[in-house]
């Protein structure tokens, strides 16, 4: 079957699941089929240890009918399945309760230049397995040679590419293929009782966008051996430096308390600051869906609102919740183009870098830590406190003295963000939430 | 090979029906499997229903209904892993999965499937009464409701209320090259009540839930869904009068329960066979040594009637059994799934586990568990100057070197051998070896954690349970702030 035949046949499911819906009694039916093909390989100690091949699709449909809502969802695409799955949820909606927000988005004329955004690079499915087996190969061979590391967690290839479709009874028909590719590796230096662990990974929509292998493997083994023999440090409150995917971090906890959902539930605790003074005035966050190329870039989101640029936080100020159509009703505006599998999700959320080389945020600290890992969970949006293990490297005099470890970092995010003294100039979109190197004047840190 | 062919053949085997497979196509399809001599293949045939139900701002908002339907196929070679898998149960689709997986060798197949025997006595795990898939949605949502409205009137400080309700059946079947054939229809139930109290501009939340392997008998005889929303609420309003945690080096006692997964993090991860056979695991080269206080016995039962956690085989077809993992502060077994069985040459303990058909097993924990020793609680607590006592639990991380973190929502404060002040949201941290030989007293009140946990290894999820009885540790990590 020819891949456009079979885009046909996608789409001629859609919409026949959306007149099945409507013919059932739903005022208001959307239906999205997704498809993909993925390759994932491990390579460990120079041999492949895991090798995967496969396709599949899915479907997800929801039903609107009185303003109430059902939805479902089937990885099995015969029609006498989801013809069943369909009369099932048109009846089910009858014993939810009427919800005067439910319902899709208006239909939204559709703009977008779709090969503009450069989603999909059509060298990632022609990729041989050979080649992708032999980059990680490499790149674990590369830091294997490093007489400092001691064991390998392995190296990864993987590659995803395919296609999304959605339909709904407003009349929206909208599709576009999409492709992924990223190369990692995990390291450990150290014998088994003093070990230290760490990694590198590039994931990008195109191949040539990625990392080489010795870059992948040089910042994976210089990552691992910066933390060998760690030291525990006394509990202190000290200035602390994020480094790029620790700022990434700290935003996707942002991104949970300014999404919608969390807003018109009272579960976030900026739920009623709109307009006032949140951040530090070097803080501007911004979520974009249509950036060229971006691993959070899409021409319409999962309800078929067009994607767009939102600016969230300016110069420190609140200036927006992220939405799907029911948050935005929620909320009294109209969606940000933030509907994600139900609920809200970011496009490319990021903090917009600033000026200062990450090299002089760690020289403008006498005494602090600079945070290159956490671990565990400890993020609360109803209070924005955070208590995370942290892994770092203590800074003394404006450079990097020792590694320390089994560690804690609390603080909330309401006061880090007050507190954020420098945004570096180094972002680099690694994933869809993003941001540079951040200096935050003081968190507590508790060690002995 | 075709989907929904005329079921009811006499070769068509149990719970393969919604695959429309026969012996025959099985064996043909690990035939295809082996084709580039691969040492060990098999199929995993997996079909998931499940249903959901969401009730927030006083209103059931939504319901849903989904179904999972594929099948997996995995070579070993050695110690490398080949695997394919497809939700198109067309023919060309899963042979191309059986090819895709007969890729990790290459060469000549010699072996040929054997003929598909059933194995071993199978396990009787979930004996449910009231099956929640074949229950009417009236009477879920009535489950739901009564959990929100006890929620809501615990406390006028409460102001937002969510309850979710999730029921599931996942058949599985799993058949091997060595003729080996096993299935199972496991059941899950899910209730969680989230809750978030005001007071003064001061916002907390709570949370509760329960369920398991069940039927909705569960709700009448095990805990109403009065009590989870009842305890969800007042965890979010004690916290109201909460402190912030302290922060350095003090005693902790852990309250009896979800404190388990304390053992999950900093013991059950390390014993998992694949991070041993690799040599990562900081255990690898201690087995048989100590690693704790004497005190210290932990063990992973797979086999607790009702439990999250369990299963009447794994998914690789072994009928589990109960794993001693440390004996008296020794490290005595792992959790070991077929591959690494086979490289350790020991038998398989029943812990190969996937998240669903497009994973490839690997050793997992099912319910881990710390057992009781004998000291009573107020003998433990008492015994404490100043320190901190953690008793409600958002779960932990951990690491091959050791180092782990769990995180406390809910304490108190312990002075002069007393609770005093709630505190809350506080990280612990520590490594391992050095954390179990510090396990300084083991209670007589071995209790488990809430029927709501799941764990992630390499990025798959799966329904997992741990207990403990109270305990002291003489001295961690508490990340509080000062």
């Amino acid at each position: 079957m020819t891949a456009a035949r079979s885009r046909d046949d996608l789409r001629a499911t859609a919409e026949r699941l959306v007149k099945l819906g409507r013919a059932r009694g739903a005022d208001e039916v959307e239906v999205q089929i997704g498809r993909g093909f993925e390759f994932h390989v491990d390579v460990r100690l120079g041999a492949v240890e895991n090798l995967v091949e496969a396709g599949s699709r899915s479907v997800g449909f929801r039903v609107i009918k009185d303003g109430r809502t059902a939805s479902a969802g089937s990885s099995d695409l015969a029609w006498p399945v989801l013809e069943r799955l369909m009369t099932n949820a048109v009846a089910r909606a009858g014993l939810a309760h009427p919800d005067p927000c439910a319902g899709l988005p208006p239909h939204s004329p559709f703009s977008v230049d779709i090969p503009g955004l450069a989603l999909f690079d059509p060298e990632v499915p022609r990729l041989a397995s050979r080649t992708k087996i032999a980059l990680a190969l490499k790149t674990e061979r590369i830091a294997l040679a490093d007489k400092r590391i001691t064991n390998s967690h392995g190296a990864g290839f993987s590659s995803h590419h395919g296609e999304v479709l959605l339909a709904n009874s407003n009349g929206f028909l909208g599709s576009y293929q999409q492709s992924y590719c990223s190369l990692g590796l995990g390291l450990q230096a150290g014998d088994t009782d003093d070990l230290a662990e760490d990694g590198w990974s590039t994931s990008r929509r195109h191949f040539r966008d990625l990392e080489s292998p010795e870059d992948v493997a040089r910042r994976a083994v210089e990552r691992t051996v910066r933390q060998i023999h760690p030291r525990k440090i006394a509990t202190r409150n000290v200035p602390v430096i994020f480094e790029p995917d620790m700022t990434g971090w700290l935003l996707g906890f942002l991104f949970g308390c300014v999404a919608g959902t969390a807003v018109y539930q009272r579960a976030s605790f900026l739920a009623d600051r709109m307009g006032d003074a949140i951040a530090a005035p070097g803080v501007t966050v911004i979520d974009d869906g249509l950036m060229p190329g971006m691993p959070g870039t899409r021409p319409f989101d999962a309800e078929g609102v067009p994607c767009r640029r939102t600016v969230v936080v300016e110069a420190g100020v609140l200036k927006t919740f992220l939405t799907n159509a029911y948050a935005g009703r929620k909320l009294g505006t109209a969606s940000t183009g933030n509907g994600d599998g139900g609920g809200v999700g970011p496009n490319n959320f990021y903090l917009v870098p600033g000026t200062v080389p990450p090299a002089d945020i760690v020289r403008s600290v006498d005494e602090g830590l600079l945070l290159v890992r956490t671990l565990g969970h400890g993020l609360n949006p109803v209070t924005g406190d955070i208590s995370r293990g942290a892994f770092g490297l203590w800074i003394e005099g404006g450079a990097p003295a020792y590694p320390v470890a089994e560690i804690t970092i609390a603080g909330n995010l309401g006061e880090l963000l007050r507190r954020i003294e420098i945004v570096g100039n180094d972002l680099d979109f690694r994933s869809a939430v993003s941001g540079p190197t951040i200096k935050v004047a003081e968190m507590t840190v508790a060690g002995r | 090979m075709t989907p929904h062919s005329d079921g009811g053949s006499v070769r068509t085997l149990p719970y393969v029906d919604h695959f429309g497979l026969t012996s025959p196509d099985l064996r043909r399809l690990l035939g295809l499997a082996l084709a580039s001599g691969g040492d060990f293949a098999e199929v995993f045939c997996e079909y998931r229903t499940s249903a959901f139900i969401l009730m927030e701002e006083d209103l059931i908002k939504e319901t849903a209904e989904t179904i999972s339907l594929g099948l997996g196929v995995r070579v070993l070679k050695g110690e490398m892993t080949g695997y394919g898998y497809a939700n198109d149960l067309s023919r060309p689709s899963l042979e191309a999965a059986a090819r895709t997986a007969a890729a990790i060798a290459s060469g000549r197949g010699r072996a040929r499937p054997r003929p598909i025997k059933g194995r071993g006595r199978p396990l009787r795990l979930y004996p449910v009464r009231v099956p929640a898939h074949k229950a009417t949605l009236d009477k879920k949502i009535a489950l739901v409701q009564e959990a929100y409205a006890s929620a809501q009137a615990h406390d006028p400080a409460v102001v937002r209320v969510r309850v979710a309700l999730g029921d599931g059946v996942q058949y599985v079947c799993v058949v091997n090259a060595e003729g080996h054939w096993a299935r199972d229809v496991r059941p899950l139930v899910k209730m969680s009540c989230s809750v978030i109290a005001e007071r003064n501009g001061r916002k907390e939340s709570g949370y509760h839930g329960g369920g398991g392997r069940v039927g909705l008998e569960y709700f009448e005889e095990d805990l109403a869904p009065r009590a989870i929303g009842r305890e969800a609420a007042a965890e979010a309003v004690r916290l109201l009068d909460a402190r912030e945690a302290p922060a350095g080096e003090m005693p902790v006692v852990l309250a009896p329960g979800h404190a388990g997964v304390l053992i999950h993090e900093a013991v059950g991860h390390l014993l998992e066979a694949d991070f041993h056979r690799r040599r990562t695991s900081v255990f690898w080269n201690k087995m048989g040594a100590k690693v704790g206080a004497d005190s210290v016995t932990i063990i992973d039962d797979p086999t607790i009637p009702r439990f999250r956690g369990s299963y009447n085989i794994d998914d690789e077809g072994t009928v589990p059994r109960p794993t001693l993992l440390v004996e008296n502060g020794r490290a005595v077994g792992r959790l070991q799934d077929i591959l690494s069985a086979r490289v350790f040459k020991s038998a398989p303990t029943g812990h190969g586990r996937r998240e669903d058909y497009s994973f490839w097993p690997i050793p997992r924990m099912s319910n881990i568990y710390i057992a009781a020793g004998r000291q009573s609680p107020e003998e433990i607590i008492g015994s404490v100057g100043k320190g901190l006592y953690a008793e409600q639990f958002q779960g932990g991380q951990v690491e091959d070197s050791g180092k782990f973190t769990f995180s406390v929502s809910s304490g108190y404060l312990i002075e002069g051998g007393r609770l005093t002040a709630p505190v809350k949201q506080a990280t612990l941290i520590g490594t391992n070896i050095d954390i179990l030989n510090k396990i300084a007293m083991v209670g007589n009140d071995l209790r488990f954690g809430l029927q709501t946990g799941t764990c992630s290894k390499d990025g798959q999820d799966v329904p997992v349970t741990d207990g403990c009885p109270t305990l002291k540790i003489s001295e961690m990590t508490v990340g509080g702030r000062t």
